[in-house]
């Protein structure tokens, strides 16, 4: 069934029926909401309110845009908001011995999972990290990414840029050719 | 072009994430809860044309809201469509959730292996302004769940938009102002 067959059942009043939007998208926002917030708690939070703030707004939400890129929007903002509020915030920022960091780099197995590479995006800044979460977390194009964040494209692609080079100069990685 | 560390932080940054099983079900209680506070969404500038009383054949009687036990127990009362042939029967309703202490989850079942689309309608949804499609979970069976307030509520199924079901028992029925006859359907209170 697609999202928009059930998105019209939910809004014909099948209550439950949201719950297939829910179990389809979820994993995808965990995705994203854990690499922007950095740690689960806040994405928990994050994304609950998304989902509910889409729930309840799923009426205004029109046929030609994709579901997936309107309740990314969302979850964005909700994203934003947790961060801001987040007494936490500071803690994303740890302080990471150089040392530490070439030790990371040296933990990838390659399996993609590189638990310390979330560490060191926590250290860029939020619209850099954003910006390369939405681009590789979500494979979302730089036009979808624009609409989702506000943002230009070439200020996006920018932000990705500039992401990229931070993360490999604090990984110690040299580029190959 | 990707170099190969380009290539790690994109692989990195695909992988999933731990699973907690219950957080989908804890975005889903805060759902209900909403519904139940009345903050449904409702689709802009909604038109709908109302359904055609021209074919009203009947309607049946579902079982007031005594357990899952009712299904077995209307099972076998299907009646025949004189129209199409098409073989009808209310299965009956169950509660499946207590969302609070005046809001209940109700799963409504239909029996119609020939139909093509089911709706029910009802004082829930605007008496057919709005109807609320079920959905097909087999080769024969429909369902939908609705959240209602506890107390009497009137409904009725409709088949292919223009075929409202007959009930093969006459009691309870009651006619509504606009000259339907409809299901009776009683929702218990929940237990505090």
């Amino acid at each position: 069934m697609s999202d928009r067959a059930i998105i019209h059942l939910v809004l014909s009043g099948d209550v439950e029926a949201y719950s297939r939007l829910v179990d389809r998208h979820y994993d995808r926002c965990a995705r994203i909401a854990v690499r922007i917030l950095g740690n689960r708690e806040d994405a928990e939070e994050a994304i609950q309110d998304a989902f509910l703030r889409a729930f309840k707004a799923l009426g205004d939400y029109e046929d030609r845009e994709r579901f997936s890129a309107w309740l990314t929007r969302i979850l964005v903002n909700q994203c934003r908001t947790v961060l801001a509020r987040s007494k936490r915030r500071d803690s994303l920022f740890i302080d990471m011995d150089p040392a530490d960091v070439h030790f990371a780099a040296a933990q990838d197995e390659g399996d993609g999972h590189w638990p310390e590479l979330e560490h060191v995006l926590a250290r860029l800044p939020a619209e850099q990290r954003e910006a390369i979460v939405l681009k590789y977390a979500d494979d979302l194009t730089y036009e979808e990414m624009s609409k989702i964040t506000g943002a230009g494209e070439s200020a996006l692609k920018m932000r990705v840029q500039r992401a990229f080079a931070r993360l490999r100069a604090m990984l110690s990685e040299v580029p190959s050719v | 072009m990707f170099d190969d560390f380009e290539r790690r932080v994109s692989a990195a940054l695909r992988a999933p994430v731990a699973d907690d099983a219950r957080a989908r079900e804890r975005i889903m209680q805060r759902v209900r809860r909403a519904a139940g506070e009345g903050q449904r969404p409702v689709r802009r500038g909604q038109s709908w044309q109302r359904l055609s009383r021209y074919s009203i054949i009947g309607l049946g009687l579902a079982a007031g809201l005594s357990g899952v036990s009712s299904l077995s127990a209307l099972a076998p009362s299907a009646s025949r469509d004189g129209g199409s042939g098409a073989s009808v029967a209310i299965l009956g309703d169950t509660v499946a959730a207590t969302l609070h202490d005046t809001l209940r989850l109700v799963r409504l079942m239909f029996d119609a292996p020939s139909a093509r689309r089911v709706a029910v309608v009802g004082d829930f949804n605007d008496w057919g302004a709005r109807p609320t499609p079920l959905t097909r979970d087999g080769d024969r069976q429909w369902s939908v769940t609705l959240a209602l307030h506890a107390g009497e509520h009137r409904y009725a199924f409709v088949v292919d938009e223009t075929r409202w079901v007959p009930d093969p028992r006459d009691e309870r029925r009651v006619r509504g102002a606009d000259e339907h006859v409809y299901l009776l359907l009683n929702v218990a209170r929940a237990a505090n």
